[in-house]
């Protein structure tokens, strides 16, 4: 059946993966690497964003609430005693955060964990508000822990917030941790759940009455996107090596939340290109602020110019790709197949769709 | 035994009485019709019985558990399901999709084993997949599995949502108005699917309909109800002469439909 | 607490509240008509006292003068962003309609960075709003007066538009249903523009009082603000003027009173106006003069 192909095809493009991520580490320079892995780290934050909202139609704007737990939970635990004793200067650090140190691996799982608990805590009373309603009170809660962080020196350092985290994160990490995230997500969308999922996000009378139950269904949702969002906080701390609370607010889940609608609200495949796309072209940008000529004409540097340009080319996507840039389309082998069927021969296909 | 007790219940919403003492006992096999007027309540009598919303006073038994106030997920695991005056297809999934995600809430796999694909969940989905095939091939539909169910013309639509119904396994339907929008042609081989479903599937049937031609054709029991309220009961012959249900919502100018 | 002091914190609450309304009745009408959350309202508030700024500063002209520019300028910029950027989405699904509002909030933010520089700029204060009136044993800065008086003046006659003249109708009417007002031969782009202008020019208002008020203009001063003023909307009622003019003082009155009891806390006091907004939105979905439109099943 054609389903066995697909899974030597997906085997056969992660080897090809570990090899490019093997040759990247080796060869790329750090500010390369850093524009790789932050694309990386966009892809598990897109992903998870659109399993609640693209997939289960909930309006979350709560996002960087979530990070920043990951980030914080990371932080705290992948700095040695003697360090933090060192760099909290406003007030000591309260037990057990000074005893505490594990391995990366274990931070990053907690920092998931914690984020989960703390979208469980939020989700079961908001997740019953609709629409604009919902997003506003998730994008509350993502700023009260932002709030609470800034105000709580004795475990995250206030507003100094903490810098010299050990750079743990590289090119392995992040596209791992993207590619787990996928991997569960996909599964998790193309199961029965997912459907239960998608009918809530359609109808979620119809799907009520069907015999999905709403209150489960959603919380699960949220809490999964959210443990992604914690893991992908952790990575975000270790391969920045400083965090504070502003990093934080609200612009970074409009952040994500771009990445997620240009690349096609429930469509996988577009949140990654999306996600590489959003961070590459910032990168690039930057020659812009550094003053360059037209022709004859000089433009001195001018900082804030780089995001005037990304915000015009911004506007200029949503406005002629008004339903982002894949339309909702995703990838699939048999997709794939297809379309190069088209192309190299003259008929016509019949089927419609990909999936 | 009875399959379903509506006992005497009354729904208000604010000052607004939209349903009073309304009484309905079903014993099990029966094809029951629901008429009135618009705006008379009758929806509103299916919201109640699927758990949309709660009656003001009073209560429901389903095979003689008390069904008040319970949610409408658990009641359709009861075994009680409906269709939609308005239809409630999920527009943008397959036709497919829809008919899979009825056979959702008698799902034993847990979440893990569907994320991961394990083999006991891999079988139900496949068990799920070929049931739903069977479905759309007693309607017809199994040529349009991967269409977007938003996209078949309206009379598709209404069988669509009728299958996703039976999908959940129930023994109690509830149909509002499944022949709205239908031509002659179409009314009759509704009646007859409707007929023949009640006998594939061992239901008991309860109708909303405003074509007095379905109504008096196959139901063998007729309620009325007219601002709320329940006017006459009987069989199809005795409410269509019935003096009130004449004046109220017949007409006139009615003929024997018989 | 004394009770002058606590007068005195209700002076500043009101004060501070009136602007929040001001700000506030521009996302509201915004949101009744178009469903949308203009995020770039923010941005449109902060605009009005940098023009003012430089119609003082560059152009030498006296404050009347530029308040009056700036208020239409800063409209004038409402309008075209709704034009730019809003009117080729209307059919568009809501949420890229969203996206191009954060994308013209960015690009409003950081052209402000780029003309203005992102340094923060000292707001000119003029002679007639240094003065601190007594009474009894409350002192109040005039700004605070200003803040109340203006903001009423300027609300009463948004309520006149909206209430007593045919663009006002047309208006409220876009706000219930746009398809059937095209039908009745309402001008629907034309009241949309309106909507807009009117909003930007009470924002700008706001703007030029809040420039008065914390006399440090920096690019990001709309981020919270605005955040803070569609909090209070939504608090209100989105949709409701009335409701967001309560909304604003609600919300002012309670950051003010909330650093004033507990200032132990204040650095939470951002956190206590969010908690407001979930506890209405738990307990009173629709804001609490809003309308509550139930989905027919």
């Amino acid at each position: 059946m054609k389903k066995n192909n697909g899974k030597l095809y997906t085997i056969v493009t992660l080897i090809v993966l570990a090899i490019l991520v093997y040759y990247a580490e080796k060869n790329l320079d750090a500010y390369n690497l850093r524009i790789l892995n932050l694309g990386a780290i966009y892809v598990t934050l897109g992903v998870s964003l659109n399993l609640i909202f693209g997939f289960t139609g909930q309006f979350s704007l709560g996002h960087a609430g979530f990070m920043a737990i990951g980030a914080y939970v990371t932080t705290l635990l992948v700095l040695p005693p003697w360090y933090k004793e060192m760099i909290f200067i406003i007030e000591p650090l309260i037990w057990p955060f000074t005893i505490m140190h594990t391995p990366f691996i274990i931070a990053l799982i907690l920092s998931g964990i914690f984020a989960a608990i703390a979208a469980l805590l939020i989700g079961l009373p908001v997740l019953r508000l609709k629409g604009d309603y919902l997003g506003i009170a998730t994008l509350g809660f993502a700023e009260i822990i932002r709030i609470i962080a800034n105000n709580i020196p004795q475990i995250t350092n206030g507003a100094l917030g903490i810098k010299g985290i050990p750079e743990f994160t590289n090119l392995w990490w992040t596209v791992g941790a993207a590619v787990i995230t996928i991997y569960i997500i996909k599964g998790l969308i193309n199961s029965s759940y997912g459907r239960a999922l998608m009918a809530i996000r359609e109808n979620e009378i119809a799907a009520e009455v069907i015999g999905v139950n709403l209150t489960y269904h959603k919380v699960m949702s949220f809490v999964i996107s959210a443990f992604f969002a914690g893991v992908a906080g952790g990575l975000f701390a270790c391969l920045l090596t400083t965090i504070d609370p502003k990093a934080f607010m609200f612009i970074m889940t409009f952040n994500i939340l771009i990445v997620v609608v240009l690349g096609g609200i429930g469509s996988i495949t577009g949140t990654v290109i999306a996600a590489f796309l959003f961070n590459i072209s910032l990168e690039y940008l930057r020659p812009i602020e550094a003053g360059f000529n037209i022709g004859p004409i000089v433009i001195p540097a001018i900082p804030g110019l780089r995001m005037v340009t990304f915000a015009t080319l911004l506007l200029i996507v949503i406005l002629y790709k008004q339903n982002g840039l894949m339309g909702g389309v995703e990838f699939s082998w048999n997709g794939v197949s297809r379309f190069f069927q088209r192309i190299f021969s003259n008929k016509e296909s019949s089927e419609g769709g990909a999936k | 035994m009875e399959l379903l007790n509506v006992d005497n219940i009354t729904m208000q919403f604010g000052g607004l009485t939209a349903v009073s003492n309304f009484k309905l006992k079903i014993v099990p096999g029966e094809l029951i019709g629901l008429i009135g007027p618009n705006g008379a309540g009758k929806t509103t009598v299916f919201n109640i019985i699927t758990g949309i919303y709660t009656p003001t006073t009073n209560k429901i038994f389903f095979q003689d558990q008390d069904i008040t106030g319970i949610k409408p997920d658990k009641i359709a695991k009861l075994g009680i399901a409906r269709t939609f005056q308005n239809i409630r297809l999920l527009d943008n999934l397959s036709v497919m999709d829809n008919v899979m995600i009825g056979f959702h809430l008698h799902l034993k796999s847990n979440l893990a084993s569907a994320i991961f694909g394990l083999p006991g969940y891999v079988r139900e989905e496949e068990s799920i997949y070929h049931k739903s095939i069977e479905l759309l091939e007693k309607v017809d539909l199994d040529e349009f599995k991967n269409e977007k169910a938003g996209s078949l013309p309206y009379g598709q639509q209404r069988k669509l949502e009728i299958v996703r119904a039976l999908a959940t396994g129930p023994k109690l339907l509830l149909l509002d108005e499944p022949a709205a929008g239908m031509n002659p042609q179409e009314t009759k081989e509704l009646m007859n699917f409707i007929q023949k479903i009640q006998e594939d599937f061992n239901l008991t049937i309860l109708l909303i309909e405003h074509d007095m031609k379905v109504v008096m054709g196959i139901c063998k029991r007729i309620l009325v109800l007219d601002y709320g309220v329940t006017i006459a009961e009987g069989n199809p012959f005795e409410i269509q002469n019935n003096p009130e249900v004449i004046k109220a919502y017949l007409g006139v100018d009615v003929k024997n439909y018989a | 607490m004394s009770l002058n002091l606590f007068l005195q914190n209700l002076a500043n609450g009101l004060s501070l509240g009136s602007l929040y309304a001001l700000i506030a009745i521009g996302y509201t009408m915004v949101y009744g008509i178009l469903r949308l959350i203009n995020f770039a309202h923010g941005e449109i508030f902060m605009l009005a006292p940098y023009f003012l700024f430089y119609g003082l500063l560059i152009f030498h002209l006296p404050w009347w003068a530029s308040f009056i520019i700036a208020i239409i300028l800063t409209a004038v910029t409402g309008m075209m962003s709704e034009r730019i950027a809003y009117r080729p989405l209307r059919n568009a699904p809501r949420i890229s309609a969203l996206i191009s509002a954060i994308g013209v909030s960015y690009f409003l933010q950081n052209l402000a960075i780029v003309i203005f520089s992102g340094i923060p700029k000292s707001f000119f204060r003029p002679k007639f709003f240094k003065n601190i009136y007594q009474f009894g044993n409350v002192r109040l800065q005039s700004t605070l007066f200003a803040s109340v008086v203006v903001s009423a003046v300027f609300i009463s006659a948004l309520l006149y538009i909206v209430y007593r003249t045919k663009t006002g109708l047309a208006m409220r009417s876009i706000s219930t249903d746009i398809e059937t007002s095209r039908l009745m031969a309402v001008n629907v782009d034309k009241t949309i523009s309106v909507t807009f202008a009117i909003g930007s020019a009470l924002a700008a208002v706001g703007g030029i009082l809040w420039g008065l008020r914390f006399p440090q203009l920096f690019p990001l001063m709309g981020m919270m603000p605005g955040l803070k003023a569609f909090i209070a909307a939504v608090v209100g009622g989105v949709g409701s003027i009335p409701g967001a003019m309560l909304g604003g003082l609600i919300l002012g009155m309670s950051e003010i009173l909330f650093v004033a009891f507990l200032p132990a806390l204040s650095g939470y006091r951002d956190a206590f106006i969010f908690f407001i907004l979930i506890f209405i939105l738990l307990f009173k979905p629709d804001g609490l003069l809003g309308k509550n439109v139930q989905e027919k099943v």
